[in-house]
């Protein structure tokens, strides 16, 4: 008997068990200890920025301090939200979807403009990507499509159209402030939510020469993205502010070395290295934590979406598997592109790395799909030593 | 239940299997393929690469500041300094930290503007390069100026202006030595001479302190990134260069510039036995404290063009003019000083003895000479039979000419490159000339000795000053030829020996017999008075042995077809046992200025008067025979207060003759005044009782006279006369060339007219 089978096997089993246990221990652990270690380099990457800006009134703390705030306001959120059962998710996944439409139009008529991008709402000086609602939103809402046509993903009618045309209006609309970074996640999620659906995989194959096809043409449209490629190609000798980025961001994980300059210790982040507490705040921390330290890190990330996509794959029901396999995907593509991205695997492209870049929006909203995480693990009885443990305990019952 | 969906109740449909092993797929994609390929890209930067980034983020994040290391002394071999560094300060503004620390640009401009004299609107310009943290406001400023400015930065407590402390070159004897010691740029780097080729021992290294910036060029915060590498102050240097050696070079050869209205002269002294350069000059001099300078001559030439371009070339080719080193950089024609060579080879190979009889009838041919060709004697009616001696004495070229065919032409080939003429000295400084000889097969062509004939002589090749007066050292030190040098010591700051040069033979060339020989027979060219053509060379007391010359410059020659001489006379002394060997070359003499063109008229007289300085000066005592006793020059002694005939007694001892005014038998006053230097058989006048008379009387002209005349002439007058020539051995032999007191001047009685004395006589006037 295979694990998949076996697993099913246990479903079976507990299906009468369901209930409101607790939750996941270990996914909490990891996500909180990795927010701690991200707040923690935050303050670090940040300080010479915010001492030396006009607009931090050169308080040193100034990024640290919101993003703490952010911490915590996100950490409350995650267990309010980890207490709300999934039902009530589902049933809110189209009044969600809407919600991210409406936000996604409305910021390109009033969001603020920078850097020639309509991206953000500004309120009472908070800053808010619709981007980041949209990506939860599509999660649950395709999540929804799948259980609805259960059996009949394998068509191109119900397994392919509905999440094309879902992923093509909220990316036409990314396309329109423009935001690419976001438009590329979401492709990837609604990939990600068909793959899980069913949906057969010649369309991925298709869908994923479509897609390159396109990006080529938005490339060649965007000019800035191909300037891109050609910093991520030469990033010394391009005199791009791109290549200019990739090559500080190289500096500083090469100075890192084995063991870091120690905590705090950046030279990279006195004004050389831009977005240093942003996109490339993990350059930081390959500065000063060394490969041992960046290395580490990775692993807390790799270890927290292992437990993701192991939660998922222990949910008694088909939403909330999808739901948390689709988070645990999503939290995985931010790690491995903003990774891939400040070592210049890939083109750069503008993802934030999660629990670390400062954001304190998409850090709050990070954190509640964290919580939708920890609600589903909390009705999947058995999390830790399945079968043998989950035995014993139906022995004890018995008796 | 799972799911709070009021409205529409389900029962939980688990993920099938697919949707399960799908997850997996994802699983192991994301959660660890993914990552190890991160791992591994962080691997190859963080390990891998790390050098390479970590050497590039440094290079832009640090900035060093270098701090200067103190260059080396140069001293002469006596310890007396020719080349010292002395701390000056540097007043810099650093424009980032005026800003930085919100100081006043404008108040910061005015003062240091008022302190040093710098236009302040430049000042106020360099404040507005925030970027920069290094503005140079004033170099090399007084200890006072910057002291005012130290106040000023103090009292108003401004981070932004800054003192540097700086090291500048002083040269204490200016002009001596000019191109030996050399001088060294704004940036302390050697430029000529030995600052020159000994810049990185003098310099040292020096040091910077290493500071992290931020990209804004400030200080890191809190990372008090820091490093220190200290500066390692220079070497010093002990030449072999003896300042007062050097200096009465100087003097003389300035005087025989002056006096012969030569336009380039050059001068080397060198010891013997050790191959070290005592001295070495190249005139004109210039000051190496202001080394761009150009002579008064050059800048009145400057004044009367008013063409920029033209000005601008005369003074730029008066400076590469006076940082010649005529005396190492050039070549040149030797004539008549390379016989001694000539005739040191024939005695070594045993072809001639000092007894040897060769014959000169003015006119002589060699194999390769067309038949109405061949070379004459400088004495057209020739010197008939002579001693080897005597070829040396009259500057024989007939008779040199049969010497070295004696030797043959290979031998004669191998001896030049044995006293090496046909290799660089190694003397250590830079652009030292090689030299221009004949090929080996064209000169050892026994159908054609005419290259042999004229080297014999000295002529048809080129070689440099240094080269003549190496091989003219191994002449007389004992056939030794020693490897010349001008460093003899390296020594660090404390005082301890770094390297210290020793006295280095490169080869024998001649055996210690035929270097014997060869010193007597040079001596008899400056000491017999009736032969030597180098007489003029000769001093009262002292042994000189020497060698005339007289050649044409033959790279004027080849290039403006105008023929120029170069007069020289190479000299050593004590001729017994050298203890200095004096080259000097006069270029380009003004044929009117009185005395006859040649190296027996010019050279000699320049070297005799260096040797009469520098020998009492190195220690050589002289031995003054008989005569030379009776003629020289005297201090007149204080005989006032004396009886008259203890007076008496006491000048004819001393070699004065007198007369007397009154009749008093005590000695009441006397002229000249004691201590008074005049010519020996002066009469001295003694006043018994009587006053002197107090009247004036006109000078006479002497010119022409001979130095015993003159004296007698004056005698008449009361008048006295005194010579700083050299050569009163025989006062009949020399006449007056000039005197310091215009003919007709009104003078006391007593007045001493100093006189120049030549020797007119037609050997010492040859050109040869």
């Amino acid at each position: 008997m295979d694990y998949t089978e076996s697993r099913l096997a246990d479903y079976r089993e507990t299906d009468t068990k369901a209930g409101h246990g607790s939750i996941d221990v270990p996914f909490l652990l990891l996500t909180l200890l990795l927010l701690t270690i991200g707040v923690v380099m935050v303050l670090s990457a940040s300080f010479a920025r915010a001492y030396y800006s006009e607009s931090t009134n050169h308080t040193a703390t100034y990024f640290f301090s919101r993003q703490l705030i952010f911490a915590l306001g996100g950490v409350a959120a995650m267990l309010f939200m980890s207490r709300l059962p999934i039902g009530l998710y589902r049933s809110l996944a189209r009044l969600i979807m809407l919600a991210a439409v409406v936000l996604l139009l409305l910021v390109l008529v009033g969001g603020k403009r920078v850097n020639g991008s309509r991206r953000w709402f500004e309120l009472a000086g908070v800053t808010f990507q619709p981007s980041e609602i949209a990506k939860i939103a599509v999660i649950l809402f395709e999540a929804q499509l799948v259980c609805r046509f259960k059996n009949k993903m394998k068509t191109f009618r119900y397994g392919v159209l509905p999440f094309a045309a879902t992923a093509g209006v909220i990316i036409g609309m990314l396309l329109a402030e423009p935001h690419l970074s976001a438009s590329i996640i979401i492709i990837l999620i609604t990939a990600t939510m068909m793959f899980l659906g069913g949906t057969k995989l010649r369309w991925f194959a298709l869908g994923g020469g479509a897609v390159g096809a396109g990006f080529l043409l938005i490339i060649n449209v965007l000019h800035y993205s191909g300037e891109r490629v050609n910093a991520w190609l030469h990033p010394f000798e391009d005199t791009s502010n791109t290549a200019y980025q990739i090559t500080q961001s190289l500096y500083a994980i090469g100075s890192g070395g084995l063991s870091g300059l120690g905590l705090g210790a950046s030279r990279q982040k006195y004004l050389y290295l831009p977005e240093e507490h942003n996109d490339f705040i993990f350059s930081v921390v390959c500065e000063e934590l060394g490969f041992i330290g960046a290395t580490l890190i990775l692993i807390l990330f790799a270890l927290l979406i292992i437990r993701g996509f192991y939660l998922a794959m222990h949910c008694r029901d088909r939403y909330s598997f999808l739901v948390c396999a689709g988070i645990t995907a999503l939290l995985a593509y931010q790690v491995i592109l903003n990774v891939a991205v400040v070592t210049n695997l890939i083109p750069c492209t503008g993802i934030s790395l999660p629990f670390f870049s400062y954001g304190g929006t998409a850090l709050l909203i990070q954190l509640g799909e964290m919580g939708i995480v920890l609600s589903i693990s909390r009705d999947i009885p058995e999390k830790k030593f399945s079968v043998r443990k989950r035995r014993s305990e139906a022995v004890k019952t018995a008796s | 239940m799972a799911g709070n969906d009021t409205s529409r109740s389900r029962t939980p449909s688990p993920p099938n299997k697919s949707m399960l092993s799908r997850t997996l797929t994802l699983l192991i994609v994301c959660g660890i393929a993914a990552f190890i390929v991160l791992v591994g890209r962080l691997f190859w930067i963080q390990i891998d690469q790390h050098e390479r980034f970590e050497t590039a983020a440094i290079g832009q994040q640090v900035r060093a500041t270098a701090l200067s290391s103190d260059r080396g002394t140069i001293y002469d071999r006596n310890g007396k300094i020719l080349a010292m560094s002395a701390t000056v300060d540097t007043i810099y503004i650093s424009p980032a930290e005026i800003v930085m620390y919100e100081e006043d640009p404008v108040f910061i401009a005015q003062n240091l503007s008022a302190i040093l004299g710098v236009d302040y609107a430049k000042i106020l310009d360099m404040t507005r390069d925030t970027k920069s943290w290094y503005k140079t406001v004033a170099r090399k400023v007084d200890d006072s100026l910057s002291e005012q400015v130290r106040e000023f930065k103090n009292e108003n407590d401004l981070k932004g202006v800054k003192i540097e402390t700086d090291s500048k070159r002083y040269y204490p004897y200016s002009s001596l030595a000019s191109h030996v010691v050399g001088f060294v740029g704004y940036d302390n780097n050697g430029l000529l001479g030995i600052e020159l080729s000994l810049d990185k021992l003098l310099t040292g290294s020096s040091g910077r302190i290493v500071r992290a910036k931020n990209a804004f060029g400030t200080d890191m915060l809190y990372t008090k990134y820091e490093d220190y590498y200290d500066a390692a102050d220079g070497y010093d240097a002990v030449l072999t260069i003896d300042a007062t050696v050097q200096y009465y070079m100087e003097k003389h050869l300035q005087q025989a510039m002056d006096d012969y209205g030569v336009k380039k002269a050059a001068a080397i002294a060198m010891d013997p036995k050790t191959g070290e350069v005592l001295g070495m000059v190249s005139l004109e001099n210039f000051d190496l404290n202001n080394y761009q300078a150009v002579s008064e001559k050059t800048r009145k030439a400057m004044a009367e063009t008013t063409d920029e371009v033209v000005r601008k070339s005369i003074f730029e080719s008066a400076q590469q003019a006076q940082w010649h080193n005529n005396a190492v950089e050039d070549m040149y024609e030797p004539g008549s000083t390379f016989k001694p060579f000539t005739v040191a080879m024939a005695l070594e190979e045993g072809k001639v003895t000092k007894d040897s009889s060769i014959y000169c009838g003015g006119f002589y041919q060699v194999p390769g000479d067309l038949p109405d060709e061949g070379r004459h004697c400088w004495n057209l009616s020739g010197h008939g039979m002579q001693t080897l001696q005597q070829t040396l004495q009259h500057s024989c070229n007939v008779a040199m000419m049969q010497i070295a065919q004696m030797v043959g032409a290979e031998k004669y080939y191998e001896y030049v490159d044995a006293f090496g003429f046909n290799s660089k000295t190694g003397i250590e400084l830079a652009g030292e000339a090689g030299s221009l000889w004949w090929d080996e097969e064209l000169f050892c062509n026994p159908y054609n000795q005419t290259q042999l004939a004229a080297a014999s002589f000295g002529q048809t090749f080129n070689i440099t000053r240094l080269q003549l007066v190496r091989a003219m050292c191994a002449v007389v030190n004992g056939g030794y030829l020693m490897q010349p040098y001008l460093v003899k010591e390296i020594r660090d700051q404390d005082g301890n020996t770094v390297s210290k040069a020793e006295p280095t033979v490169i080869r024998q060339v001649i055996s210690e017999q035929t270097s014997a020989t060869m010193r007597e027979m040079l001596e008899s060219v400056v000491g017999d008075m009736l032969e030597g053509t180098g007489k003029s060379a000769y001093v009262a007391g002292y042994r000189i042995g020497g060698k005339t010359g007289t050649s044409t410059d033959t790279v004027v020659e080849a290039q403006t077809q105008v023929k120029q001489y170069i007069v020289s006379f190479i000299g050593f002394a004590p001729a017994d046992d050298p203890k200095i060997c004096i080259l000097v070359t006069l270029e380009n003499p003004d044929a009117s200025c009185g005395v006859s063109v040649s190296g027996g008229a010019m050279g000699a007289p320049t070297v005799g008067n260096m040797m009469r300085d520098i020998l009492p000066y190195l220690g050589v005592e002289a031995n003054y025979s008989e005569q030379e006793k009776a003629n020289i020059d005297r201090g007149v002694p204080s005989v006032v207060n004396q009886p008259l005939d203890e007076a008496i007694r006491i000048l004819s001892e001393q070699g004065f003759e007198y007369r007397t005014y009154g009749t008093s038998a005590t000695v009441t006053g006397q002229l000249p005044a004691a201590g008074t230097v005049v010519a020996a058989n002066s009469q001295i006048v003694l006043y018994c009782g009587s006053e002197p008379s107090g009247e004036q009387e006109e000078v006479p002209d002497l010119t022409g006279l001979s130095y015993d005349i003159a004296r007698q002439r004056l005698g008449f007058y009361a008048l006295y006369i005194s010579t700083d020539y050299n050569n009163v051995s025989d006062t009949q032999w020399v006449t007056v060339a000039k005197q310091n007191i215009e003919p007709g001047t009104m003078v006391d009685h007593g007045t001493v007219i100093k006189v120049k004395l030549v020797s007119n006589e037609a050997a010492v006037n040859a050109r040869f």
